[in-house]
């Protein structure tokens, strides 16, 4: 203790300098305009590194696990191109058949891929930052895939980064369909468990079973139809129980997202400026 | 004790309105600003003690910042200039040097006063100008402004001390 009162009695001018100093740096950061944006651009610079270098860190470390869903969806996908082609074999007997189908669902379409820099899943608005912005092709409400199936829709882009609305915010609403049925509704999160989201407005008349399969309707130009939602594990009543609502368990983990795909659409601007001509001319 | 801190007050204020009321609006061909409130620091003698010699600094920067609307700029370099004096002034000072010395003409010696008046005002107008640019984009015009207010500093602290020396000879 006495070595320390010393200590600071024998050096109170550095510390007297260096509060001074502080205090006049916060001052010019803080009431000049110039020196504060400054200021601001350097520290998002200096914090999105450092987390882009926190994410390669992790993302390194949890190569085995994405390595192993990675093969875990390739036999998924393995086996239904096996049954999709024996389907096809039987019914038209042209062995051509699936390459042609394939080829035409992928026509137009561009997978991105990009790394998640920044994610969160305990907010109940949770957002994405990935490492691809406006200079790599990515735009505004294009579709966000990852190795196991859905993750969200680009929210905002800047030049090198965007920001993703996932399934696991409250602003999220994607149209979801029943895997070989007609029946979609809205894909949406409760905010409570990040292994689980809803798809309400399924009509009453629609049959179906628990561990179904949900996969995207391809009703907008954001996502294309048959990618991967979840099973469905439990089934509900809408509040005004004209419909059902299901309880999703989703295929994506949004705990351990490292690599995701921003799907580009060929046609998306050209679809997406009709939206919008005909919603202003029916608002009129 | 309190004739000194008086005489410094009167300095401090001195400097300040002339500051803010002078130099402020002085822009030689649009790149020199003279500084010249650093010549507060020099006044102090060897004997001083560090806190204060930093504590006159820090408040006489941030008034003059109050008044030319640049919150922490001259805080933050009459702070780190109020820190080096002391040490520059015994590095300065002759060997048989009183402990009470003043830096002046007379003790340090014509060429003497002007290098530590040179040095104090050179890294004050440095940080200044550093801390307000915050960067090397228009490194000729940051290098002229820079030079040229230096320059104007000094002369301007140069000639005060000059006009001090003249006042304390005829006071004795």
């Amino acid at each position: 203790m006495r070595a320390l009162l010393d200590f600071i009695a024998k050096y109170h001018h550095w510390m007297l300098f260096v509060v001074l100093e502080v205090v006049s740096l916060v001052l010019l950061f803080q009431f000049n305009h110039y020196q504060h944006s400054l200021w601001l651009t350097a520290t998002t610079e200096t914090v999105s590194k450092a987390h882009e270098a926190e994410a390669s860190v992790l993302r390194y470390l949890t190569l085995g696990r994405e390595n192993a869903a990675l093969t875990r969806r390739n036999l998924i996908l393995e086996y239904n191109l096996a049954e999709a082609t024996r389907q096809i074999e039987i019914l038209s007997h042209d062995s051509t058949g699936t390459e042609r189908l394939q080829a035409d669902r992928m026509e137009g379409i561009e997978l991105i891929p990009v790394k998640v820099v920044t994610n969160s899943v305990m907010r109940r608005d949770n957002l994405i930052t990935i490492s691809a912005g406006a200079a790599d092709g990515v735009r505004q409400e294009m579709g966000v895939v990852c190795g196991t199936g859905l993750v969200g829709i680009v929210f905002l882009t800047s030049e090198h980064f965007s920001i993703v609305l996932p399934l696991l915010n409250s602003r999220s609403h994607i149209s979801c369909r029943l895997r070989g049925s007609d029946y979609f509704g809205h894909l949406v999160w409760d905010g409570i468990n990040p292994l689980y989201a809803q798809l309400d407005d399924i009509p009453r008349h629609a049959r179906f079973n628990i561990g179904d399969i949900v996969e995207t309707s391809g009703f907008s130009s954001v996502f294309p139809p048959g990618i991967f939602v979840g099973k469905v594990e439990a089934i509900g009543n809408s509040d005004d129980g004209l419909s059902y609502k299901l309880r999703v368990h989703l295929a994506t983990d949004f705990t351990a997202l490292q690599d995701v795909s921003v799907i580009a659409q060929q046609f998306q601007p050209e679809v997406r400026e009709l939206e919008h001509q005909a919603d202003s001319m029916l608002a009129h | 004790m309190l004739v000194i801190f008086l005489k410094r007050t009167l300095w401090l204020v001195a400097l300040v309105a002339a500051q803010m009321m002078v130099f402020n609006y002085i822009h030689l061909f649009g790149y020199a600003t003279p500084l010249p409130y650093v010549y507060l620091l020099l006044l102090f003698p060897l004997d001083s003690s560090r806190w204060s010699v930093l504590l006159w600094g820090f408040v006489c920067g941030l008034l003059c910042d109050f008044a030319s609307l640049t919150p922490g700029l001259g805080a933050a370099s009459m702070t780190l200039t109020a820190f080096i004096q002391p040490l520059l002034l015994r590095a300065m000072a002759p060997k048989d040097a009183l402990e009470d010395m003043q830096a002046s003409y007379h003790t340090l010696g014509g060429w003497g006063y002007v290098r530590y008046a040179a040095i104090l005002t050179l890294l004050f107008t440095l940080t200044y100008f550093l801390l307000l640019s915050f960067s090397f984009f228009h490194a000729i015009d940051l290098a002229i402004s820079f030079a040229s207010s230096w320059l104007l500093t000094l002369v301007l602290c140069l000639a005060m001390e000059k006009v001090r020396g003249r006042e304390v000879k005829s006071e004795k």
